[in-house]
């Protein structure tokens, strides 16, 4: 027997969107990507038993049940454009494709109920696989997944590392095994490097002024995991009662932006003074590969909600938590991404 | 050559709209409930001014 190493996983997931939440992507809409963790999406059923129950006598189990299942995981990855395109529309969940190849533009912002959007998310399938086929280690696809969360990080510093997502999703609990898709070709990435950022918040040009020196931003959508699981939401099995309850609809909950940056800290730094003031302006941050491949982040309206003066190998900064507020026309956030591939949450 | 795209009113209500696709113009569209849309079947492909 050769002992598998986990540097062999293949992780395939939907470009496009499942047609609903139990309908797997396939093959055609599948695409491939590596990625820097360890972790895999692992289904975990939850079971339970009748210790409690009376008239057996004693208070020992003597039947157990399987009663649902969850899936999740989490993708972490260097920033790339494509990667980029595929968190901000999955993880907003309203897309406008527009351009043509080789500048697909993705215009992403959140769902708005109140407008009449809906309140469930886009969905795909997920698949992780070692070595397929007759010497199978691993072969799985988690249907209807979405996305919990996005997180963008860039810092200071020449490597790749430097501009990262790590990405969290969540499923209904469905998965097929064997998955039955072909894993396709990598997808080729054009990276978005943290060397490539432009950063204005609130007025300041955080990299024209050679003071930005990390950033964090993110987004949160908080899915309503247990709301999942209602009367006729299904089963594992189709017809199946003892088979698993699954989830019939994932939508989200209390959502919430993050932006967070630390910037050097100098006479005229105006971080204190807009804290004390709770000023108001958009921030922008955009990275790019080049004029096809980029990501434009825009929060429309934040002030700052701490700034606190520290130091960072020995400089003077100040580390700002922002706060992203509603704008009554642009609403929280929008993202604007570019890359070279078509269909994406489409 | 600039792009349009067509959009569709939120709720279904209304007939769909086209509009040039920049984040400035969607992004508003978009918060207000219009969706990314087929152009519709009746209408005829809108051009600009084509005269001298």
């Amino acid at each position: 027997m050769s002992t598998a190493r986990l540097q062999e996983v293949l992780i395939c997931f939907g470009k496009q969107k499942q047609t609903d939440i139990l309908t797997a992507n396939t093959d055609a809409e599948m695409w491939r990507f590596g990625k820097l963790n360890a972790a895999l999406a692992n289904p975990r059923l939850n079971t339970e038993n009748d210790a409690e129950e009376f008239g057996k006598g004693h208070e020992f189990p003597t039947q157990s049940f399987q009663t649902s299942w969850d899936v999740s995981g989490t993708l972490e990855k260097y920033l790339g454009a494509e990667i980029a395109a595929w968190a901000m529309a999955f993880g907003l969940g309203k897309v406008v494709k527009s351009g043509a190849a080789p500048n697909f533009t993705y215009t992403c912002t959140p769902l708005m109920p109140a407008n009449g959007d809906p309140a469930e998310l886009p969905y795909f399938s997920f698949v992780e696989q070692i070595r397929p086929g007759a010497g199978v280690v691993l072969d799985r696809m988690a249907v209807g997944c979405v996305i919990e969360s996005w997180t963008i990080t860039i810092g200071s510093g020449p490597g790749r590392t430097n501009s990262r997502i790590a990405i969290e999703f969540a499923g209904s609990g469905k998965f097929t095994e064997p998955s039955g898709i072909v894993m396709p070709a990598a997808t080729l990435e054009k990276l978005l490097p943290s060397a490539s950022l432009a950063l204005s918040i609130d007025g300041v040009d955080y990299v024209s002024n050679k003071n930005i020196v990390s950033l964090e931003t993110g987004w949160k959508n908080n899915v309503r995991m247990d709301a999942g699981f209602y009367p006729g939401s299904g089963f594992q099995t189709a017809g199946d009662a003892t088979s698993g309850a699954i989830r019939g609809r994932l939508e989200f909950g209390n959502r919430q932006g993050t932006l967070r940056f630390t910037a050097r800290f100098e006479s005229g730094s105006t971080e204190l003074t807009k804290l004390k003031n709770q000023s108001t302006g958009t921030a922008v941050i955009s990275l790019a590969y080049d004029a096809n491949n980029s990501l434009e982040i825009t929060w429309h309206k934040v002030s700052f909600a701490t700034a606190e003066v520290g130091e960072t190998d020995g400089i003077v900064t100040v580390a700002v938590e922002c706060l992203p507020m509603f704008d009554a026309t642009n609403g929280i956030v929008s993202a604007v991404a570019k890359c070279g591939v078509d269909s994406i949450c489409q | 050559m600039n792009e349009f795209i067509w959009m569709s009113p939120p709720f279904g209500q209304g007939e769909p709209v086209q509009v040039e696709a920049k984040p400035e113009v969607l992004i508003p569209l978009m918060v207000a409930g219009y969706s990314q849309c087929e152009p519709p079947a009746s209408r005829e492909e809108v051009k600009e001014d084509v005269h001298g």
